[in-house]
């Protein structure tokens, strides 16, 4: 018994140097572990058009699922799903279920302390529109006009900043509300996403409904867990090389019916 | 529970709520009053009237009472402007309100009105007394009287659905609630003040309601 302790006292006297002085393993990181794998994980959101949406057959679709596929493509690996709710988007890449989040994430600066955001891959723009006989041409004609928005919305964010004194906000609980008040005449404009608002436009052509001021441009991009550098740069280098040939911007037009304005890049 | 609350955020906005509060009051508070009138008008032509009235005011109040008060207030704000008539987002409230609660109201003092034993009505009859005179003091003082607490009910029920007017942009409680939480993100203390907001709002209009009950019907009997 006394000599079992101490030969376990010795083997740790022994050990202990070689502990000290081993070189550190360089953990495996998410980029290594999809390449080894040859399958990468994207979370998606299939319930927010048009960056994300099932087709008649029940696939993924929409223009971010269509930038995933394409990455996956170049990537040289199997692409597998993760379809999240808008809420899981960013707890299913932290709780590991993804190895890269692409839905449409707008870029903020409260996201950016839980997640890393790669370059953007798309804009969002809020736009006020109305109908061709109100007159809205700078925002100082928002003056004395009733201007609907949304509650909760990145438009109730920014349009009561920019919109001067004496324009008549008026606030609704759902997008649909505030749709509809346009065109029964109860507000002159509204503002909401420029995607939004063409939908509007295209379904009810006898309301020569236009555009009428930008509000604001959102970014959103494909975001991963912190510290994953490697895949982050990997991703990075795929937008650049795609923003360049123009591949990022057919995607867009094609869902969108839109135009992709400048991506900036950080 | 992880979750710090902080109401000093709620109390800077304070003077908003109460604003909102006080429309939802002035809404409520005048609903109440012409809805009365219009479910004594419905319960008397539905018990008294002659046969095309009695079905107009069946229609009418199966229809009300038999959809949602949601697409009551969408009829009255978005679709009224397609034949003509724009009502403002309040004037719509109010009117949504006091329609749904003169149907609802009106089966209550139609209740009341057939508690009335008929002999006493005869008795009326038979003492000459005209017909107005019958209705309002032999019929509808007596019936009203009987059917109050259920009426009380159904007025606070009204204001406590009022909040649902904020859809259509009527900027009462709820709405000046849902605006603040979205943008502070400290719903969880604007939603706690805001139920307290009705608690109070609602149990003011009980004790009103019963002040009223005593200044009639007790209080004005005995004179």
């Amino acid at each position: 018994m006394k000599i079992g302790l101490r030969l376990v006292i010795l083997a740790m006297l022994v050990a202990m140097p070689a502990t000290l002085v081993a070189p550190p393993v360089r953990a495996e990181s998410t980029l290594d572990k999809i390449l080894k794998e040859k399958k990468i994980r994207v979370a998606i959101d299939v319930g927010n058009p048009p960056f994300g949406i099932l087709d008649k057959e029940g696939q993924p679709d929409g223009s971010d699922v269509a930038v995933a596929r394409q990455m996956a493509k170049d990537m040289g690996v199997e692409l597998e799903f993760v379809q999240v709710p808008s809420t899981g988007r960013i707890p299913a890449l932290l709780a590991g279920r993804a190895d890269v989040t692409i839905a449409s994430i707008s870029v903020t600066t409260d996201r950016a302390k839980t997640v890393m955001y790669c370059n953007p891959n798309g804009a969002l723009q809020i736009v006020i529109f109305g109908p061709r006989r109100v007159a809205i041409n700078t925002p100082a004609d928002l003056v004395g006009k009733r201007i609907g928005i949304t509650r909760a919305t990145l438009e109730e964010a920014t349009v009561p900043k920019m919109a001067p004194q004496g324009t008549n906000i008026v606030w609704f609980d759902d997008i649909s509300a505030t749709i509809q008040a346009m065109l029964s005449g109860q507000v002159d404009a509204v503002a909401m996403t420029s995607f939004a608002g063409k939908t509007v436009a295209d379904g009810n052509p006898d309301k020569q409904i236009e555009t009428k001021l930008p509000v604001t441009t959102a970014f959103y991009g494909p975001i991963v867990r912190p510290g994953d550098f490697e895949l982050r740069q990997w991703i990075n280098t795929w937008l650049f090389l795609n923003n360049q040939n123009g591949t990022l911007a057919s995607l867009y037009k094609k869902y969108t019916g839109l135009d992709l304005p400048p991506l900036p890049v950080f | 529970m992880n979750y710090i609350f902080q109401f000093n955020v709620v109390w800077d906005h304070l003077p908003e709520l109460l604003q909102g509060a006080l429309l939802t009051i002035q809404l409520s508070a005048t609903a109440m009053v012409l809805g009365l009138c219009v479910a004594v008008v419905c319960a008397y032509g539905k018990s008294a009237g002659p046969r095309p009235v009695r079905w107009l005011v069946a229609a009418y109040i199966e229809l009300i009472r038999n959809t949602p008060f949601l697409v009551q207030i969408f009829i009255f704000y978005f679709s009224l402007p397609v034949i003509g008539i724009r009502l403002t987002a309040n004037t719509a409230a109010l009117v949504a309100m006091t329609v749904n609660l003169g149907a609802y109201a009106s089966e209550i003092v139609r209740a009341g009105i057939e508690a009335i034993p008929h002999g006493q009505v005869e008795a009326a009859r038979a003492l000459g007394l005209k017909r107005l005179h019958i209705f309002r003091f032999i019929i509808i003082f007596p019936a009203l009287k009987t059917v109050y607490p259920a009426l009380a009910s159904q007025f606070i029920l009204l204001m406590l659905s009022s909040s649902v007017v904020s859809t259509i942009s009527a900027v009462e409680l709820t709405a000046i609630t849902n605006s603040l939480a979205s943008t502070t993100f400290r719903s969880f203390e604007f939603y706690f003040v805001a139920t307290g907001l009705y608690l109070a709002m609602a149990l003011g209009f009980r004790a009103g309601l019963s002040a009223i009950y005593w200044a009639v019907f007790q209080h004005g009997r005995a004179a």
